[in-house]
C-alpha cells in the first residue's frame, strides 16, 4: 500500500474536506452530504455558502447515480464514481468524476458549453422553462441539475473528459462556490 | 388520511382535516422525488375536489431540483382548484437568514396566481 501519509498530505495541500470513491447509493449520498454540512457549520460559514455547496453536491451525486441507474451500470466496473468537496481561503469546490458512455459525450459537452455562455438571468429563465416542461417518463430527474449548479456556481462549470476505453470516457465536473 | 413521516431526505407530509391545512415540513432530496410525491398527488386527485378551502404550509429549508419540479406541479393543481372558485392560500415558512429558501419562494410566487405569503421564523434550537 502506498503511504497513507502522502495521501493525507495531498488532502491537506488541496484543502480536501471530504472525498468518497465507490458506488453512490442514496444512503451514502445522504450520510456524506450531512457530514459535510456539519463540518461547514462547524467552520462557521455563512448559511448561503453551506446551502449552495450542499445543493451542488446533491445535484452532482444524484445526477451521477441516476445516470448509472438509467444506463444499467450497477454492479460493474463502471458504477464507481468519485466526489470531492474542497476549499481554499475564499472558495469551495464540489467535484465529481464518473464514467460516461462515449455516445453521450458530445451532447453533454454541448449542454455544458451552452450553459457556460449564459448569464445568471438567462439561467434563471432556462430553469423556469425546464421546470415547465412535462417530465420525461424514462428520466429519474427533471433535467434541472446542471442548470441549478450553473446558477449557484461562481464562474463557468469546469469540466473535462478523459478516454477510458472504446465505450467510456471519464467525466469530471468541478463547480466553484463563493460568497456572492 | 394523509400522513407521511419525515426522513433525513424527505419532508413530513400531513393533512389536518379540522383546519383544512396541508403541511410539508423538512428537507427534500429523496432518492426519487417523483416516487416520493406520488402519494401526495394521488391524495390531491381524490380529495382536493371536495375541499372548498385549503391552506398549504411549506417549511422546506432545502429542496433539490426534482423536488422543485414536483412542488411546482402541486402549485399548478392548486391554482386550477382556486380557479374553480375555491379558496387556496400558500404559506411559505423559512428560517431567518435562509436567503436561498426565500429566493426560491419568490421565484415560485412570481408566476403563481395564488395568495402566497412568506413567513420568517427564528430558529428556536440554535
Amino acid at each position: 500500500m502506498n503511504s497513507l501519509r502522502s495521501l493525507k498530505e495531498q488532502f491537506v495541500r488541496e484543502g480536501i474536506l471530504i472525498a468518497f470513491n465507490g458506488a453512490f447509493t442514496h444512503n451514502i449520498i445522504e450520510e456524506i452530504g450531512n457530514a459535510a454540512k456539519r463540518h461547514m457549520e462547524h467552520r462557521q460559514l455563512t448559511r448561503n455558502i453551506i446551502t449552495d455547496v450542499f445543493a451542488v453536491y446533491i445535484e452532482q451525486t444524484q445526477n451521477v447515480r441516476n445516470y448509472m441507474l438509467r444506463q444499467g451500470l450497477g454492479g460493474g466496473v463502471y458504477d464507481s464514481a468519485i466526489v470531492i468537496i474542497s476549499s481554499n481561503a475564499e472558495q469551495y469546490f464540489v467535484a465529481s468524476g464518473n464514467p460516461v458512455r462515449q455516445a453521450d459525450k458530445a451532447e453533454l459537452q454541448e449542454r455544458l458549453d451552452f450553459l457556460n455562455r449564459q448569464d445568471k438571468d438567462a439561467l434563471k429563465q432556462l430553469y423556469k422553462q425546464q421546470l415547465r416542461k412535462p417530465k420525461d417518463d424514462s428520466a429519474l430527474g427533471a433535467g434541472l441539475g446542471l442548470i441549478d449548479m450553473a446558477r449557484r456556481s461562481c464562474g463557468p462549470l469546469s469540466y473535462s473528459f478523459e478516454e477510458l476505453d472504446d465505450s467510456f470516457v471519464f467525466f469530471t465536473l468541478n463547480v466553484t462556490i463563493a460568497e456572492a | 388520511m394523509l400522513c407521511i413521516p419525515a426522513t433525513i431526505s424527505s419532508p413530513e407530509v400531513s393533512f389536518d382535516q379540522d383546519t383544512s391545512c396541508l403541511a410539508l415540513k423538512g428537507e427534500s432530496y429523496p432518492e426519487n422525488s417523483f416516487e416520493f410525491f406520488a402519494p401526495l398527488f394521488s391524495w390531491l386527485e381524490s380529495d382536493l375536489p371536495r375541499l372548498k378551502k385549503l391552506r398549504l404550509e411549506i417549511n422546506i429549508p432545502y429542496m433539490n431540483s426534482s423536488s422543485t419540479k414536483c412542488i411546482l406541479d402541486i402549485f399548478d393543481l392548486l391554482a386550477e382548484h382556486a380557479g374553480q372558485g375555491n379558496e387556496v392560500t400558500i404559506c411559505w415558512y423559512y428560517e431567518e437568514g435562509n436567503d436561498r429558501a426565500l429566493e426560491l419562494a419568490n421565484e415560485f410566487s412570481e408566476d403563481l396566481p395564488l395568495p402566497f405569503e412568506t413567513i420568517p421564523f427564528r430558529n428556536e434550537e440554535g
